[in-house]
């Protein structure tokens, strides 16, 4: 009897332990929104300001220290900062990693915003949607492609991939116009992706769910890269493609394609300027506006000039020679170092005291006065000569007016000036029909005027700087117009990198610096920098088909140059 | 105290699960006896005063002999009233007496010098190690907790063979890494189970120091859960190392068991009181060493302009002269030898517990307090505990009887460290050598009440620790219901509850005027986590022929896991200095809600025994876990294994005992919650406003296995010359394979990791522990111990085209810590394969060997990170010598490690500024023996280097050459050194107390010998594995000296 009672117990305590009745139920996360409650236009949001304005990491390594500085905007190097200009020329993988990370982890958010709305995303599928996906997408590889040359492209956003091949850039930028023809196709006359819930509307960042907006986006990026790929060996579909997109639309003065910043959230989530460069802690972090800049803008009288940089603070300093047996080369280049900045201010036309002995040199420069551009790549010896205060910061606008700022400068994405140089390029170039000047003059005014300056100036500016307006020479007017693309695209370091890398303008950048007492020659002996290494992930996750990659495209160095560039 | 679960009133039919060594077989001789006399008595430990259950008494001269029942009762009938008895109980000293005449007895004995025979195993069954086949270490309290060590863990270090531990170095309430038979599981924390009274406890730590962040930036340890434990309150510690021993404990037991028993009350007649007190004091065991000659500069001099931008020591020789100093003003040029060393203050640590205890026969109670004070090393940082330890038992009949204990856990932890390099000692260890401590003290925030330092790079250590805030306080209650009841003499029962349940708030605070975050912030946060598990168990013993005993158990296990966390982040504060969130302009709140997990298990456990020399085990397990999907969730696992005592065989007159074990095991392992499938997320922040959803970056598995681990394990066991001489050699192989890992995979295609099954790790490994009494005679004894253990792990397989995994990148991204698979290209090297793998920048050569140096003379380091060493130790090893005088106990314990890398970034800073005692060498420019290529890339023209390069080029182009800072781990250190003094107890008769003591302490002393110049190669950033062979701006480890106070009244 007994003997049975324990047989029930214990099969009780049995069955109840291999219970599983609620299993499924409690291993659901109550966080998780499942695709059948996942509106797409909540997945816009990220997939845009992801792109444009990343997390701090990303935006300090990628954006600031490679692309502001190759682009020739921004520089360290002057004597607050944590380095010399050297940074980022020499191969470094903490920072190069940080910009092949920051591609890898954007994918997923324009990825997943492509699958829900494609054919096969079942209920919230939607036509005019995918197609804002794949203008997006666009944006996405092109910039990608130009910092890493071959990635993958065809492969990815397949999980039965895991290791997709490299695709060749040529092939990438075919694709990319293909996107783009597709995404206007799509678009047609419409204005928006729906109604109510399919639209859009303000999760959309960049044009608050205007289509057409969205069309004259794709079309001038399908200029733009047509025109990058032009000239490069086996971009046949390049000429088409320009043909179709000088048809337009294209965007007009004032309807330029930029990000507005969020100023309330984390900036580890999406950093600006404004984060870095006040709350880094001390000059460190902080930049200087490049001596290349500065000059373009100053020579030609540019009303931008007050919109991009501060006056250099100035004030009085003394350097002293370094001994000579502790520091030989430092003795023995301390004059030619000193005449190196003395010539930098005097070129800026700065009027200042000066004197200089045998043991020490002092510069006396007027207070907030002249606008100085500090030159860029300096290295490690002239950096304690190139003071803080002698060169010309950023405009408080684009650094945020104090750290609690309400004002941040927007993200470019495409400008209108842009889309205005791009077809006088086309034209200039003999690619289209149209007068080239009025492109470009419309272009200086959408740029001009985008930044802040007045109508007035502007006029002044077309009628009266060398600068102002195409004169017909072919190679002058093509390099007005890399100049003016570079100038216009001030904070995008991508695209100015790019524009610098494919044009060749401005040349006092893309010609490289030689001079070692004076300048950090880096890993690529003075010459521009061509592209970025590949992320060590890269090697570590897929290293086969990135050795096939590199077979094709040329070591991996930063001196290799990328498809459109050879 | 239950040493056994089988008894026997019949003496006809004496039946034992557990053979004595020293049984008398004669015993079963019995009922011969004629003329016999009926002696009653009862059995006890003399020091608890529990019934000794299946102690042997047995008549002298004869064969008779009977064992005591659960009471510790027995009836033997002697031949003669003047007979003599022999009373034997393992681990106890035998004991010899005449009857008189007397019928009745009252016999206590006395623990003996063999405690390690009797050994608690899995689900708390103490068991005879002889019929064991695998490896059981077991330590009593004493030995482990004399130190008073503020987390108990570390009381095993260099105790335990095969265990591996790393300490963290954020001082009290910190971590400890304990890896046991090597790194069984890729991302899995590779820590043991805890159980403490048959409990599972949680051992979770928090904060980034355990995180799976990668970069060294600022890593805080906010302790792990076995930390919490009273030391005064543990009774003994087992270590199960392997699979083998730990199979019934399931999916958490293939990283090995810690079980710890606490005390129970003792039937002593009234009340016991115990007090006991430790102090003890502590200060840097090493601190690095530097050079005292030349002060901040740069170059050779001192430039006034820019003196606060150059931070490093490249300055002039210090002469004493008037010189341009931080502050602004001039001051003395001259060295500050001991401006690191009097950043520390003198830590202490005062212990004070104080415990009641008593009983009768029908029950028993014990309750302890203890309040622990510690200061530490750092000022205004330190920690407060309560420990309140409750537990009962009583015997509600023959039959029924319960064991229950509760126990309240609150600790208040002020200004835990940040370490890295935004962590407190990257402000003090490259601090210039003219700087006086006292003025970075005292001058720790400007006129508007912002942090300043000597540098303008950096912030002030004294604004870290006057000014922000880490505090955190935790809370735990842990408590168990136990109740056992006796069928018949052979079966029982028992059925228990128990649960921990833990809390802990963090808040940080970044003070307004903060170096990094002038505006202030604050992160706030809440965690909690339970745990209950219900379980039985139907234990059967009995034998089924004379020679063939049979132990059977039949349980069930029903685990419930949850946890939850919540908080807020803010920043900038509307009101300086007010760190409230309604001071905080932007806010950012979180709240996860409960996650839950169950795991219910069934096991089943059958032990033979023939005769007294083979013995053997079988074990079975299912899990049924929540964690896993319905085609999975349901995973069995069985044992093996085999015991076979060869001194039974064999007649060899030295060998006492002398025993082979094999044995064999599978354990499967789940998942956390919420790992099958995926979905969006909101975003924690909009933007501009839209609602956001996150595509989640790992690719979950609807179809994930458990996770497996096999293992096989040999070992040997004797003891020679009447026990002087005793050894005991393991060798083992676990494979842990069908790992549960995410996997990282290239981030194109959609994800940037993998939940999968994949991989399979092998750790193999041999322990070896030899220990000898050559002198033993009744005033004095001397012991000696030594322990030895290696572990080879390998990573065999990991996943389709990914040859390595991560743990963590230093910061500028020069030393990476990963996991590589043997026979992959990483960085296109062949990889060892393994976990802890280091890789970093050697110096370039060329092709003849020669180092390669650039236009300025300067040596370059590689372009690709090439392999530098490994964390894991080749060997470990602890050598004990203990000697007991009359009253003196004396105790030494030396350990180490023999080989194992760490990369110490500290150093490489520390030659980069100029400090380091290394950076004298070259302060005149010198030419670096080197070649430069005077030709092409392609076409490479090698010369010999003539350009000089002065010593801060030198220096900083040499610490990006990493290779040159990675260090063996390689040491030998005086880990604990104790006298004990008791008390005579002719003395106590005059005195109020029963017993009393006072011991004499210290820990971590010295280090006989180290390969690594500047600091404690046995430490790390937490227990995490992500924290592992970096060293980076760490703080010191310490060193204490202490006294111990005991008196019972």
């Amino acid at each position: 009897m007994k003997n049975n009672k324990f047989l029930i117990l214990l099969f009780l305590l049995i069955g109840f332990m291999s219970c599983t009745s609620n299993f499924e139920e409690i291993n659901k996360n109550p966080n998780d929104i499942t695709s059948d409650a996942a509106n797409p236009k909540y997945l816009l949001t990220g997939a845009e300001y992801k792109l444009y304005a990343p997390t701090r990491y990303t935006y300090w390594r990628a954006n600031l220290i490679h692309a502001d500085r190759y682009a020739g905007y921004f520089c360290f190097g002057n004597s607050g900062s944590w380095w010399n200009d050297e940074l980022g020329y020499k191969y470094h993988s903490g920072y190069t990693n940080a910009a092949w990370d920051m591609y890898g982890s954007y994918f997923k958010y324009i990825n997943s915003f492509l699958e829900v709305t494609s054919e096969e995303g079942g209920k919230y599928q939607n036509d005019k949607m995918y197609a804002v996906g794949l203008v997006l997408k666009s944006l996405f590889f092109q910039q990608y492609t130009d910092v890493f040359g071959d990635v993958p492209y065809s492969e990815t956003g397949n999980t039965d991939i895991l290791q997709p091949k490299y695709d060749e850039q040529k092939d990438i930028y075919t694709g990319i116009i293909n996107d783009l023809n597709e995404a206007m196709a799509k678009i047609g006359d419409a204005t928006t992706t729906g109604e109510g819930e399919s639209d859009l509307g303000s999760n959309d960042v960049i044009f608050n769910g205007d289509l057409q907006k969205w069309k004259k986006l794709a079309n001038a990026l399908k200029l733009r890269v047509a025109l990058r790929a032009y000239g490069a060996s086996g971009a046949d579909f390049a000429t088409t493609a320009i043909t179709e997109a000088m048809q337009g639309p294209f965007q007009e003065v004032g309807e330029d394609a930029v990000l507005t910043k969020d100023n309330s959230i984390s900036q580890w989530n999406s950093a600006s300027y404004a984060d870095i460069w006040h709350r880094f802690g001390g000059k460190g972090s902080k930049w200087k506006v490049s001596e290349t800049m500065v000059k373009y803008l100053k020579d030609n009288n540019d009303p931008r000039l007050p919109f991009y940089a501060e006056p250099a603070e100035g004030g009085s300093k003394s350097f002293k020679r370094p001994d000579a047996s502790e520091d030989p080369d430092g003795y023995d280049k301390f004059p030619k170092r000193i005449n190196f900045i003395k010539s930098v201010l005097e070129e800026a036309g700065a009027v200042f005291d000066f004197s200089m002995n045998e043991d020490s040199a002092t510069f006396v420069i007027p207070e907030n006065t002249y606008y100085i551009g500090q030159p860029t790549r300096l290295g490690a010896e002239i950096k304690k000569y190139a003071r803080w205060e002698f060169f010309s910061s950023c405009k408080d606008y684009i650094v945020g007016l104090d750290e609690n700022s309400n004002e941040i400068a927007p993200e470019l994405v495409l400008t209108a000036a842009e889309s205005f140089f791009l077809r006088a390029q086309a034209i200039t170039m003999g690619l289209a029909s149209g007068d080239a000047n009025a492109m470009y003059q419309n272009g200086l005014r959408a740029s001009m005027t985008y930044w802040g300056a007045s109508d007035a100036d502007v006029d002044n500016y077309l009628a009266n700087a060398s600068m102002g307006s195409l004169t017909g020479d072919k190679n002058s007017d093509l390099e007005k117009i890399g100049v003016q693309r570079w100038i216009a695209a001030y904070t995008d370091g991508y695209e100015g990198w790019s524009i610098v890398r494919k044009t060749g303008f401005p040349k006092e950048l893309s010609q490289g610096v030689s001079d070692i007492d004076i300048f950090g020659l880096g890993d690529l002996n003075g010459k521009y920098p061509q592209r970025l290494r590949y992320g060590s992930k890269a090697y570590d996750l897929n290293g086969d088909q990135l050795q096939l990659a590199i077979d094709r495209q040329g070591p991996d160095v930063q001196a290799t140059e990328v498809w459109w560039a050879k | 105290m239950k040493r056994n679960l089988y008894f026997t009133e019949n003496p006809k039919f004496p039946v034992w699960k557990n053979m004595k060594f020293l049984l008398v077989i004669g015993i079963l001789f019995l009922g011969l006896n004629l003329s016999a006399q009926k002696i009653t008595g009862n059995v006890k430990d003399a020091i608890t005063g529990e019934p000794l259950i299946g102690a042997t008494i047995l008549e002298m001269d004869t064969n008779n002999g009977v064992i005591s029942d659960l009471n510790g009762n027995f009836t033997i009938k002697v031949k003669s009233p003047d007979a003599k008895l022999k009373i034997t109980y393992v681990g106890y000293a035998d004991l010899i007496l005449a009857l008189d005449g007397k019928t009745n007895l009252e016999l206590v004995l006395s623990p003996g010098t063999q405690l390690e025979d009797v050994v608690v195993t899995a689900l708390g069954i103490s068991r005879e190690k002889k019929s064991l086949g695998y490896a059981v270490t077991e330590l009593k309290g004493d030995d482990v907790t004399n130190s008073k060590e503020s987390n108990v863990i570390n009381g095993l270090a260099g105790r335990v063979p095969g265990l591996v531990m790393t300490k963290s170095a954020a001082g009290p309430g910190s971590s400890t890494r304990v890896v046991i038979r090597g790194n069984a599981s890729l991302t899995g924390n590779n820590q043991p189970l805890y159980v403490v009274d048959g409990i599972p406890v949680d051992n979770s730590g928090f904060g980034s120091a355990n995180g799976n962040g990668t970069a060294n930036y600022l890593r805080v340890d906010y302790g792990s859960g076995i930390s919490d434990i009273n030391p005064d309150d543990i009774e003994s510690i087992s270590v199960l190392k392997g699979p083998n021993a730990a199979a019934l404990y399931g999916s958490r037991a293939s990283n090995g068991v810690i079980l710890i028993n606490t005390k129970k009350g003792s039937k002593n007649k009234g009340l016991g009181v115990t007090y006991s007190a430790h102090y003890s004091s502590e200060n840097p065991l090493l601190l690095p060493e530097y050079q005292n000659k030349y002060g901040q500069g740069s170059n050779g001099t001192i430039d006034p302009d820019n003196l606060k931008n150059e931070s490093s020591s490249w300055g002039p020789e210090m002469d004493g002269s008037s010189r341009p100093y931080w502050l602004g003003e001039n001051k003395a040029y001259s060295a500050q030898p001991d401006n690191v060393k009097n950043f520390f203050r003198t830590g202490n640590n005062l212990v004070n517990t104080l415990a009641f205890d008593g009983g009768n026969d029908k029950a028993t109670f014990r309750f302890s307090y203890s309040n622990s004070k510690i200061n530490s090393i750092l000022e205004n940082s330190g920690l407060t505990r309560n420990n309140f330890n409750l537990r009962g038992s009583v015997n509600l009949t023959d039959k029924l009887s319960v064991d229950s204990k509760v126990t309240y856990f609150l600790q208040d932890a002020k200004n835990r460290p940040g370490q890295g390099t935004e962590g407190i000692m990257a402000y003090v260890y490259t601090m210039p050598r003219n700087v006086s401590i006292e003025d970075v003290k005292n001058n720790y925030k400007n006129a508007e009440g912002y942090s300043q330092s000597y540098n303008v790079l950096g912030s002030n250590p004294y604004w870290i620790l006057n000014e922000d805030k880490n505090n955190d306080r935790k809370s735990r209650l842990q408590g168990f219901v136990k109740t056992t009841y006796k069928f018949t003499n052979h079966f029982s029962a028992f059925a228990r509850v128990g649960t921990d349940y833990i809390d802990q708030n963090i808040e940080t605070v970044n003070a307004h005027g903060h170096w990094y975050f002038p505006a202030g912030r604050f992160n706030y946060r809440d965690y909690k986590i339970s745990e209950t598990n219900a379980d039985f168990l139907f234990m059967y013993d009995n034998n089924l022929t004379d020679d063939l005993g049979l132990n059977l158990n039949v349980g069930g296990n029903h685990r419930y896991v949850t946890a939850t966390s919540q908080g807020v982040r803010g920043e900038e504060f509307k009101i300086p200095d007010k760190a409230t969130v309604n001071s905080a302009v932007r806010t950012y709140p979180f709240y996860n809600p409960i996650s839950e997990k169950i795991v219910n298990s069934l096991y089943g456990q059958a032990s033979f025994s023939y005769k007294n020399f083979l013995y053997a085990d079988l074990t079975a397990r299912n899990d049924w876990s929540s964690t896993l999907p319905p085609d999975n969730w349901s995973y069995f696992y069985p044992s093996a294994s085999l015991s076979m005592v060869l001194s039974e065989l064999m007649d060899i007159k030295s060998l006492d005992f002398a025993k082979l074990r094999f044995s064999w095991a599978k354990v499967g392992s789940d998942t956390d919650p919420y790992k099958l499938k995926n979905a969006f997320q909101l975003a924690s922040e909009d933007y501009l406003g839209q609602t956001i959803l996150v595509p989640q970056s790992v690719q979950l598995n609807p179809n994930l296995k458990p996770e497996q681990t096999s293992s096989v394990e040999f070992g040997l066991e004797f003891k020679m010359f009447k026990n002087r001489l005793y050894g005991d050699i393991s060798y083992y192989n676990n494979n842990t394979y069908d790992l549960i890992t995410t996997v990282p995979v290239p981030p194109l295609t959609g994800y940037s990791s993998k939940f999968a099954n994949v991989g399979n790790m092998n750790n193999k490994g041999f322990e070896v522990f030899l220990g000898a009494t050559p002198v033993k005679t009744n005033d004095f004894t001397l012991d000696f111990s030594v322990n030895f253990s290696n572990n080879k792990n390998t990573l065999l397989e990991l996943f389709e085209g990914v040859t390595n995994y991560v743990y963590t990148t230093t910061n500028d991204g020069q030393v990476t810590v990963l996991a590589t698979v043997k026979g992959k290209e990483v960085n296109g090297e062949i990889a060892n394969g393994g976990v802890g793998d280091i890789y970093g920048k050697d110096f370039l050569r060329n092709e003849n060997g020669d180092i390669v140096v650039d236009s300025k003379g300067r040596p370059k380091s590689t372009s690709a990170k090439v392999y530098l060493g490994n964390y894991q130790p080749d060997y470990i090893y602890g050598f004990t010598v203990g000697a007991n005088y009359k009253n003196f106990g004396f105790k030494m314990l030396f350990d180490g490690r023999v080989g194992g890398q760490l990369y110490s970034g500290t150093d490489a800073r520390m030659d980069a500024s100029g400090v380091s005692v290394r950076t004298l060498d070259h302060r005149e420019p010198f030419v670096f023996d080197g070649v430069i290529n005077t030709g092409t890339e392609d076409e490479p023209v090698w010369e010999k280097n003539t350009t000089e390069v002065s010593a801060q080029d030198y220096y900083s182009a040499l610490s990006g050459v990493t290779s040159n800072y990675i260090y063996d781990q390689t040491n030998l250190r005086l880990r604990e050194l104790s006298l004990t003094y008791k008390l005579p107890q002719s003395l106590m008769d005059n005195l109020p107390f029963k017993s009393a003591s006072i011991g004499f302490v210290g820990r971590n002393l010295a280090f006989l010998y180290k390969k690594i110049d500047n600091f404690d190669p046995e430490t790390s950033y937490s227990a995490s594995n992500y924290a592992q062979g970096v060293l980076f701006y760490n703080l010191p480890t310490t060193r204490s000296l202490g006294v111990n106070l005991n008196v019972k009244f």
